[in-house]
């Protein structure tokens, strides 16, 4: 066991779902066609000047809010300046004397104790063209110059791989819950760097920087090598240098990129072309109102509704299928979570598919959980039914009588094979009669095959009780 | 000789509406004289355009008092097809696909472009000699300077190749120039024109404006060019007005200023005389004049050192040779931005790009560029403090009648002084309009400087026609001086 504490600080660049850049009125569209989406504005061509997003402008107050910041009502930006080939104009537009906000903080589980991460502040910025390289040449995609990001930058407050972890699995959470952002990491949507020290004492080690990490159990990977590399240093007399690394997954080392000298020279100054704007108390009230039910607040509720964790689990980790729970839930939360999570679940997965991609809907899931929680229709015919309704829809009533899956609900018809299987069953008669519970489940099995599972088991329970106690 | 150039925008209008000249003859006097012509003012002409226009024309609309004039466009402002070089070999072969804004709108009014003027290279200077293409000519005496950076466009109008010209100004330069040649030029109030389509030199202080023969014409211009543009932040949304509207007002009852710096010792004597001349003048005709002080004048070349390199160095950053413009054979990145940069600009942006970087850096930024912005609020404020109780503040546009070609040179500061009188403006955001007052005993000319609020440049029009009535001068450049 070591005896140095580790102490990391994380910063998360997430770019906004918006429709547009956060300059110009080019789309902000991933995945198109190479340096399609741009315009002059994007490739920084003389006299070309910014645009504000509002939309964008919105959602970073939405991820303040949802971050416990505080606001800061007063929008400006600034030009970081540094030459680079990814960055058209020799300057990103970013928010360095303002941030939209700060000052807030993140509650993060590890191990059933709850901690707070603080949030240093979070601020709006443009993210840069992609550089493509190759063994010879190197080629640059200006469709992501210009499209919105937020950087949430925290306070050095976390001590483990699993609090890191912890940390950006709730972000990622919180920003796909709220509408904010993607946050796939895989396609950059979602980035980290991840700053670590470590020391055997109170005081802060030095810190390295291992940039662009690509998935939230890497962040983990990367931040042990690197405690452990810098332990060894330590542990060998030398001395931790500020520097930036990178990670490299399939050694599961960090690697140096370049040491930090004195400071970066950004020679930061206001953007002049963006004159200085006020957010009112209205607008904020506005962003406010459309945050949803978040996580926490959800898997409070669905505690209380007495949904299994489990199920929590899966429904929260999956946004769509949550969302469909939400809107469907009111009947039996408990049956319907067990439909959405089992047999609909294991179905989207096996097919690899989506619940837009399906057939099943709010009106026939409701309908289906009525006759579940009624013992209209049995287990057995919920396996056979549910594909039916997920690949060609429908009115369940409707399938249930074209498959033959009537209940039979008439007393007469349901009292003659409730006394058949009395008069052939005296064993288990007399068991019951003794007091073995264990009997009437079988009796009643018995009977729910004699009637091809087509018995209604509430009227057969209760026709079964009384015949017994005659 | 002059058929028509040498005549007014309104009796040009006249000639145009009633048939008895028709668009294509002002575009061909305007390429005859401009290509016999050695004032160097184009660094580029286009004549099939503005034929092929000036044809288009013949059956349009002609109830905008604009049409059928020509104009000559300062070389910093995009037009769509047209190469627009800032006068530099970063820029020697750049064609726009966009038109800046305010070509949109001197189309709108049927203007017809036949150049792009000459100017300082992205505007840095106020000789006009820092061009890739040399310096353009003083119609007024050939060895002698335009002024800059607009100088281009100065040497056009004063030179009579056409009757108005665009010019941009960010430290003077549209207002300096105009002195030097004896034309009316007028920098608006910041955000009056859209800057979108202007290459940026200095975007907190960059303002195009209108450069003509006489007053009326200049704030005819002005009506044209004016309007929201909602693709640049910081376009002001106005209701639009006629700047004419009070022109040929009595001027009995105004309140004008003038600052004791402006006529200090830094101003030479004969322009002292000729501004002190216009202050009787108006006395006489029942303005009052006051001699006031405006805080911090006397740091206008400091802080515009500041914040116009300051912002320049990050706006120049963007001809880096991977996109367009100027691009060095190169093995690396780096290799390309440090050849590009040092092959594609002249020695006097490089210095300003230095000096802005520098004073950008680290703790610079605080002890200069953030003071510097503390010391312009301070200036601006006591420009308002001052609008409370006057109408108008006068002075001297510049400290010296133009100098030769080749002067000055030597002595980065002393372009910058030239300048110290009209920085101001642009750091109060400002309206300032030159108009010519007499000449000095070289017959070079003198030109005086009116400023006004933010958004008043009606009242400036007025004092300017004013004394341009009563002074009626003789402003026409000999032609043997043309030959």
């Amino acid at each position: 066991m070591s005896n140095y504490k580790k102490t990391v600080g994380i910063e998360v660049h997430c770019e906004l779902k918006t429709k547009t850049k956060m300059f110009s009125n080019t789309l902000n569209n991933y995945g198109a066609k190479e340096n399609s989406q741009v315009n002059t504005i994007d490739l920084a061509y003389p006299g070309s000047l910014p645009l504000v997003n509002k939309g964008a402008i919105n959602l970073a107050l939405k991820a303040a809010l949802i971050l416990n910041c505080k606001i800061n009502k007063l929008v400006c930006f600034d030009r970081k300046n540094y030459f680079y080939p990814d960055l058209p104009k020799g300057y990103q537009i970013t928010q360095a004397r303002h941030p939209i906000g700060v000052d807030g903080y993140v509650m993060i589980n590890v191990g059933g104790i709850d901690k707070k991460v603080r949030i240093h502040d979070i601020h709006i910025e443009e993210d840069t063209a992609k550089s493509i390289h190759q063994t010879d040449k190197s080629y640059l995609d200006f469709n992501r110059s210009g499209v919105p990001l937020i950087e949430i930058v925290t306070e050095a407050d976390m001590h483990t791989e699993e609090e890191a972890m912890a940390y950006l699995t709730k972000l990622r959470e919180l920003f796909v819950y709220a509408d904010i952002s993607d946050c796939k990491m895989e396609e950059g949507s979602m980035r980290c760097d991840v700053n670590v020290s470590i020391s055997k004492d109170d005081t802060l080690g030095v810190r390295t920087e291992t940039k662009n990490i690509g998935s939230i159990s890497s962040v983990g990977k990367a931040i042990t090598a690197e405690s452990i590399r810098q332990e060894e240093i330590l542990e060998n007399g030398g001395v931790i240098v500020e520097e930036t690394r990178r990670f490299d997954e399939k050694d599961c080392k960090t690697i140096l990129m370049r040491v930090k000298e004195t400071g970066n020279d950004y020679r930061y100054f206001p953007e002049p072309n963006i004159p200085e704007f006020e957010i009112t108390d209205d607008e904020i009230n506005s962003v406010k109102s459309e945050i949803p039910k978040l996580p926490d607040e959800l898997r409070s509720e669905y505690r209380t509704l007495g949904v299994n964790e489990n199920n929590i689990k899966t429904l929260i980790s999956n946004r769509e299928l949550c969302s469909f729970f939400e809107k469907v839930k009111e009947f039996d939360p408990i049956i319907t979570s067990n439909l959405i999570t089992g047999d609909i679940l294991s179905y989207l997965n096996k097919n690899n598919l989506s619940l837009k991609d399906i057939k099943l809907n709010e009106d026939n899931l409701k309908e289906l959980v009525k006759k579940i929680k009624n013992s209209e229709i049995s287990s057995k015919q919920v396996k056979t039914l549910l594909p039916i309704l997920m690949e060609k829809g429908g009115n369940v009533e409707d399938i249930m009588k074209e498959h033959g899956m009537v209940q039979i609900s008439d007393d007469s018809a349901l009292q003659t094979i409730v006394d058949k299987v009395i008069s052939t069953n005296p064993e288990s008669v007399n068991d019951y009669k003794n007091g073995k519970d264990r009997a009437l489940k079988y009796l009643m099995g018995q009977i729910m095959k004699e009637s091809r599972g087509q018995a209604n088991p509430v009227t057969v329970n209760k026709l079964l009780i009384e015949t017994l106690n005659k | 000789m002059s058929k028509y150039l040498d005549l007014s925008i309104r009796e040009l209008h006249e000639l145009l509406v009633s048939g008895k000249i028709k668009p294509k003859d002002l575009v061909l006097e305007a390429f005859d004289k401009l290509e016999n012509s050695d004032l160097n003012a184009f660094i580029t002409v286009c004549k099939d355009e503005a034929l092929k226009r000036a044809e288009e024309l013949e059956n349009a609309d002609k109830s905008s008092m604009l049409y059928g004039i020509p104009i000559a466009i300062k070389d910093n402002i995009n037009t769509k097809g047209i190469r627009t070089t800032c006068a530099s070999h970063m820029l020697e072969n750049f064609v726009p696909f966009e038109d800046a804004f305010v070509i949109d709108k001197v189309n709108e009014a049927g203007m017809i472009i036949v150049g792009k003027t000459n100017m300082d290279e992205f505007a840095m200077g106020s000789t006009s000699q820092t061009s890739y293409f040399g310096a353009p000519k003083n119609p007024w005496d050939k060895t002698r300077i335009a002024g800059g950076s607009s100088g281009g466009s100065a040497s056009v109008v004063a030179g009579l190749l056409a009757p108005i010209a665009l010019g941009s100004d960010t430290g003077g330069s549209i207002r300096q120039p105009a002195s030097y040649c004896g034309i009316v030029g007028m920098k608006p109030t910041y955000g009056r024109i859209s800057r979108r389509g202007l290459i940026a030199f200095g975007s907190s202080l960059d303002q195009i404006g209108p450069m003509t023969k006489n007053v009326y014409d200049n704030a005819l211009v002005l009506n044209s060019l004016v309007g929201y543009d909602e693709f640049d932040l910081t376009s002001s949304n106005r209701e639009a007005e006629d700047f004419t509207r009070l022109i040929g007002e009595d001027i009995k009852g105004m309140k004008i200023a003038v600052p004791n710096y402006f006529i200090s010792d830094i101003v030479d004597s004969e322009i002292k005389e000729n501004v002190l001349s216009v202050c009787e003048l108006l006395k006489e005709n029942g303005a009052t004049v006051d001699f006031i002080d405006i805080k911090h004048l006397e740091h206008a070349v400091t802080l515009y050192q500041i914040i116009a390199m300051g912002e320049a160095s990050s706006n120049l950053a963007r001809f880096d040779g991977v996109r367009f413009g100027y691009s060095a054979d190169s093995n690396s990145v780096d290799e390309l931005y440090a050849k590009t940069r040092a092959e594609g600009f002249g020695s006097e942006v490089k210095r300003r790009i230095m000096v802005g970087s520098y004073l950008l850096s680290g703790d610079n930024a605080k002890e200069y560029y953030t003071k510097a912005l503390q010391v312009r609020n301070s200036m601006k404020e006591s420009f308002d403090e001052a609008f409370k109780k006057y109408d108008l503040i006068i002075g001297p546009t510049t400290t010296t009648v133009a100098y030769h070609l080749g002067e000055g040179m030597d002595d980065v500061r002393k372009t910058f002084l030239d300048d110290v009188l009209v920085i101001p403006v642009n750091m109060a955001g400002l309206p300032g309009l030159n108009i010519p007052i007499g000449f000095n005993h070289e017959h070079m000319p003198i030109g005086l400087h009116i400023i006004g609020n933010r958004f008043e440049e009606a009242k400036m029009y007025k004092l300017g026609s004013f004394i341009e009535k009563e002074l009626n001068l003789d402003l026409k450049v000999k032609e043997e001086n043309h030959e």
